[in-house]
């Protein structure tokens, strides 16, 4: 049997470590971190709904001279693209001479139960792009939609192939609904097991812990222990502190999604998978994959749970552009862009694919 | 049994992480597997409707008694604010209206310099000639 050859000064240390230990796992659990740092600031705002442009960091003749514009989900915080100085996705671009823009959609209200992709779609983004192109003086610009954000960005190619969109970058693009085994979402959805009108007659709007919930189920033991394990395990490395202070503070600032818009994600993707079948349809326009003529930039997580690779790949071939291109990159739903690894892999991708395409 | 020479001292913290992490994975693959089962859909489903079947009296007698409350109260309820916050949202949508064709001028009169800069040198010959 092996002794334990630990001395009690050793063990007394290891005491004292865990007692500062606490005091970092407690301040990083009950304070929020400063995240969203980058300079910016509004240049629209209707309802609850922002335009921000970031402040450019490089002179007006070194820019590109496309604008770029950053969609997000209706679901979570825009603050996963800016999370911390250095590991932000907005300072990368915009230190590469872009001239960034956000549209953050805001928090719904009870009064915003019932808009649906037809008024961020077609109202709300339309008047956002044309504040951007007098803002920016450029009749062209570039979209990047990541997840619901990608859904609302191939809707608007679909929709407004004239309106000046140059490139189309779609990040874990849940778009392709047609094999219900793909990924844990489609089933909990199922129409047989989930009445979304019951929830939303209560609710009004999807609330966000339910949201959380349902992210967080799909790998229950990493979300809920395995993750505060890590923190504990390197709270002698502020590095990591830092970085995981910010993602827990991103990961738990909660939003609602309007209800009609969660509707038609559930019963007309989920469930119907119209987009896909040329059937969606936004106030009366048929929503045709085959109508987007701007360059496409399809980015897949290999490893994404929450909108499995077999979800988004098989939009390729009816999307009309005869400019586009796959890429496969490992990592999860949110670490693809925002993890460690994000910085090296997938910002330069989308970086070296999207700067010749926006002289 | 003993420790060789190039093994650090016995580290009964790393065991027992090295134990936790391995209990963890075959955890965490047991939950997958059953978030992605049929059966986990069928039951948080059905939770749900329990959920919302039991507490819809429960709701509905809040609803109503805080609606009659705040009316003897004059007080706006809920769906009041709710309207209000409608039509200003409608009001917003004006403004931003306003907002594009005011851009469309600006972007018209400043591409147009040169006839602007024109017609003001007619007027005033023509005031010469009065």
């Amino acid at each position: 049997m092996i002794a334990p050859s630990t001395s009690p000064q050793e063990l007394g240390s290891r005491l004292l470590r865990i007692e500062e230990n606490l005091q970092t796992a407690k301040r990083v659990l009950t304070t929020p971190y400063p995240v969203a740092q980058t300079p910016r600031e509004v240049v629209w705002a209707l309802n609850k709904a922002k335009l921000y442009r970031y402040t450019p960091v490089v002179p007006e003749e070194k820019r590109f001279p496309v604008p770029l514009l950053l969609v997000f989900a209706l679901m979570n915080r825009p603050s996963i693209l800016d999370l911390r100085p250095g590991n932000s996705y907005v300072e990368y671009m915009i230190h590469k001479g872009f001239d960034v823009y956000l549209l953050d959609w805001g928090i719904p209200g009870p009064e915003d139960k019932n808009l649906k992709f037809d008024d961020y779609v077609l109202e709300y983004m339309p008047r956002a792009i044309r504040k951007l192109k007098t803002v920016a003086g450029s009749d062209e610009f570039s979209l990047l939609g990541w997840c619901i954000g990608a859904i609302l960005t191939t809707l608007y190619a679909a929709l407004r192939p004239d309106d000046g969109l140059r490139n189309l970058i779609l990040l874990t693009a849940p778009l392709d609904f047609s094999d219900k085994t793909c990924g844990a979402f489609i089933k909990w959805v199922d129409e047989r097991y989930f009445n979304v009108d019951r929830i939303l007659e209560v609710t009004g709007n999807m609330p966000g812990e339910m949201l959380d919930y349902g992210a967080k189920a799909l790998k229950p033991v990493e979300n809920y222990i395995s993750n505060y394990l890590r923190l504990w395990d390197n709270l002698d490395d502020p590095k990591i502190v830092e970085s995981w202070h910010a993602m827990n503070t991103w990961v738990n600032d909660l939003t609602p999604m309007a209800g009609g818009a969660f509707r038609q994600l559930i019963v007309e993707l989920y469930q119907q998978n119209k987009l896909v079948r040329g059937e969606m349809r936004l106030r009366g326009e048929r929503a045709d994959l085959g109508n987007i003529r701007a360059s496409v930039l399809n980015v897949v997580a290999n490893e994404d749970h929450i909108v499995p690779p077999g979800e988004t790949v098989g939009v390729m071939p009816l999307i009309g552009s005869k400019d586009k291109e796959l890429i496969h990159i490992p990592g999860g739903h949110i670490g693809m862009m925002a993890g460690s690894g994000a910085r090296k892999v997938t910002w330069p991708k989308i970086d070296a694919w999207l700067e010749p395409r926006s002289r | 049994m003993t420790q060789s020479q190039d093994t650090g001292p016995f580290d009964p913290f790393a065991t027992w992480n090295s134990m936790r992490d391995s209990y963890l994975d075959v955890w965490s693959k047991t939950m997958i597997d059953m978030v992605n089962s049929d059966e986990y859909a069928r039951a948080t489903g059905m939770m749900l409707d329990n959920w919302l079947t039991a507490s819809a009296p429960f709701r509905k007698v809040v609803e109503s008694t805080m609606n009659q409350v705040l009316g003897q109260l004059n007080m706006p309820t809920r769906s009041d604010v709710v309207s209000l916050a409608e039509r200003m949202t409608n009001i917003e949508m004006r403004l931003d209206d306003m907002d594009a064709k005011l851009d469309t001028l600006q972007r018209e009169l400043r591409s147009a310099p040169a006839a602007g800069a024109s017609r003001p040198s007619t007027r005033r010959s023509a005031a010469k000639e009065e």
